[in-house]
């Protein structure tokens, strides 16, 4: 039996020596960004109700979530996502006076993955999430902070893919494709197979614009010139241009902030969270088979909780963070190196005397009897 | 520049994929001696590496980064379900995954009564049962030699992959449903797919066209 309970269940794991204090140390370094940002830190709890994280959201697939019951019965979630949390505590504790609020906050998230997947069940998240602002601007402010928190963490190659959940939207509704074949399109548009797009397509009779703008999702663009051209062929179809003009109207912004160099358009970006109703983006670096960073604009979230409050957020997962970090071999910084200050029984009363003093100035101090 | 690593399959998928690279201007001279016991072969002037793996690891070797492109067949890219883009579709090594069975099992299918299915594929039977037909049942996981089951009464049919049919109807057996045709996919990192979109999306469209041409 002793020996059973000395390893961990799969998916969760201890954090020990060098590295949890990297770990905290990045936390922290992460966070002196969100406060330079103006960002208030809140904290939700572990665990609510099934609602907060239920299908009409749209976050994770309910059977992948930790459910368990309340003495009365009702069902309880470990929440496998911060966000909605985020939005029920918005929406209940601020008035639309208080808005815009720009908060951020850090912690556990659990997610029952399959098994064999080498993933974690149990992650640490820190995120930001701007509440009650529509502008152009905190679309901006976003992303800005997203690349400034990567590259607070040491990361220096990675890349912010930025796209609209609007545009592959209304280009299904634009060309009135039925489920089946919405279905076949949006799973070959998750794997980027886009030539797998245009045969679909192909027998089907669609205005010859509309077929050209379902070419272009497979663009991956560095600046805004190349968008105008999108522009024209959707031209005919409003909404279509809108998510467009957002996305260079966004992209200018950031070019003020001189971030450029680390956002790519890319129009084909899906996101399984079906909140999300704007701009969406992920941040990519190599060491990682996945995004570091995920967000995107949820204008109705808070609508689901009683507040209408339009607003953009997004999460970075730590432990994720800090895998990219080693297998770039990026140096972490670590504690301050402690002093050792060894002492015989009788010199216990000056020993204590210097390790106190030291340890006022702020040193790292650890008494070790000879 | 860094290197691009490509995992493939073992087998006849590598050598038909080789094949095709050969076609579009990348070639790797050490993988073709024969003696060599690298495990890795590297071609200087492209800075490619490739390494053989087994066809089912091709999908983690991608997900994970180990390799940034794979070449494995659509039966091992959907059992694993991995998290890589699948850009295209290679167009050879093409088959069917199907339930097969003596005729007689039919009924039963129609039916939908509870029956027993041996397979090499459970997530793919499980997936077909549970989701597309609403039938319940009992999966088996077998390893090989899965045209066995049905004649030594371990299940009432099989899913299994059907190229010609010829080992089928040498056993008294029949397809008796169709799941999806399969082929051998191209399949990409996540992150390489954005860190090295220009050569990966040179080498997509190279394979693409080389393939539209000659299917001319």
């Amino acid at each position: 039996m002793i020996q059973k309970r000395l390893h961990t269940p799969e998916g969760v794991r201890d954090i020990y020596n060098e590295e949890c204090g990297q770990k905290l140390i990045l936390q922290e370094t992460l966070q002196r960004v969100l406060w330079q940002y103006g960002f208030s830190a809140i904290e939700t709890p572990s665990f609510e109700f099934f609602d907060v994280f239920g299908q009409e959201i749209g976050t994770v697939p309910s059977k992948d979530l930790y459910k368990f019951f309340d003495r009365e019965g009702n069902t309880l979630v470990l929440r496998p996502d911060i966000t909605p949390s985020v939005a029920r505590l918005a929406a209940s504790y601020f008035s639309e006076d208080d808005m815009p609020k720009r908060l951020w906050y850090q912690g556990h998230v659990f997610i029952n993955n399959s098994s064999y997947q080498g993933r974690l069940k149990e992650t640490t998240q820190l995120g930001a999430e701007l509440i009650g602002d529509d502008s152009i601007e905190a679309d901006a402010e976003l992303l800005v902070l997203a690349v400034r928190l990567l590259l607070a963490a040491g990361l220096t190659d990675f890349q912010l893919a930025l796209g609209h959940v609007g545009f592959f939207r209304s280009l299904i509704q634009a060309a009135d494709l039925d489920e089946d074949v919405t279905a076949e399109i949006t799973a070959l548009i998750e794997n980027k197979n886009f030539f797998g797009v245009e045969e679909v397509l192909a027998p089907l009779s669609l205005p010859p614009a509309l077929k050209e703008l379902f070419g272009k999702l497979g663009g991956f663009y560095q600046n805004t010139d190349s968008l105008e051209k999108v522009k024209e062929l959707a031209k005919d179809y409003p909404e279509v241009a809108k998510s467009i003009d957002r996305i260079a109207a966004v992209y200018e912004v950031l070019v003020l902030y001189g971030v450029e160099g680390h956002i790519s358009i890319e129009l084909s970006i899906l996101s399984p969270y079906h909140y999300y109703t704007g701009i969406i983006f992920a941040g990519y670096t190599y060491g990682s088979g996945e995004a570091v960073v995920k967000g995107g604009r949820y204008d109705h979230l808070l609508s689901g909780f009683g507040k209408n409050a339009p607003s953009i957020g997004f999460a970075i997962t730590i432990d994720q963070l800090m895998a990219t970090l080693y297998r770039q071999k990026i140096s972490l910084p670590g504690l301050q190196e402690c002093r050792v200050i060894e002492y015989a029984p009788e010199e216990l009363k000056d020993a204590i005397k210097q390790a106190e003093a030291l340890r006022l100035q702020g040193e790292s101090v650890l008494l070790q009897k000879r | 520049m860094r290197y691009l690593t490509f995992a493939l399959g073992k087998g006849r998928l590598a050598k038909q994929t080789l094949a095709l690279f050969e076609k579009i201007g990348i070639t790797c001279h050490e993988m073709k001696e024969k003696d060599s016991r690298k495990l890795i072969f590297v071609n200087e002037d492209l800075k490619l590496k490739f390494f053989l793996s087994k066809g089912p690891d091709v999908p983690t070797y991608v997900e994970y980064g180990a390799a940034d492109i794979g070449v494995a067949g659509r039966d091992t890219i959907l059992e694993e379900g991995r998290n890589v883009y699948e850009v295209l579709d290679l167009g050879f090594g093409k088959c069917r995954m199907c339930v097969c069975g003596p005729i007689e099992a039919q009924e039963a299918l129609n039916s939908r009564e509870l029956i027993r299915v041996a397979t090499k594929y459970p997530k793919i039977a499980k997936n077909y049962f549970y989701n597309k037909k609403h039938q319940t049942v009992e999966l088996i996981k077998l390893n090989g030699s899965i045209e066995l089951a049905p004649i030594v009464g371990l299940s009432e049919v099989i899913v299994d992959i059907v190229e010609t049919g010829s080992t089928l109807r040498e056993n008294g057996l029949c397809v008796l449903e169709e799941i999806c045709p399969l082929s051998a996919r191209m399949i990409v990192n996540q992150v390489s797919m954005k860190m090295e979109y220009e050569r990966i999306t040179k080498l997509i469209r190279d394979i693409n066209q080389l393939s539209a041409e000659t299917s001319l």
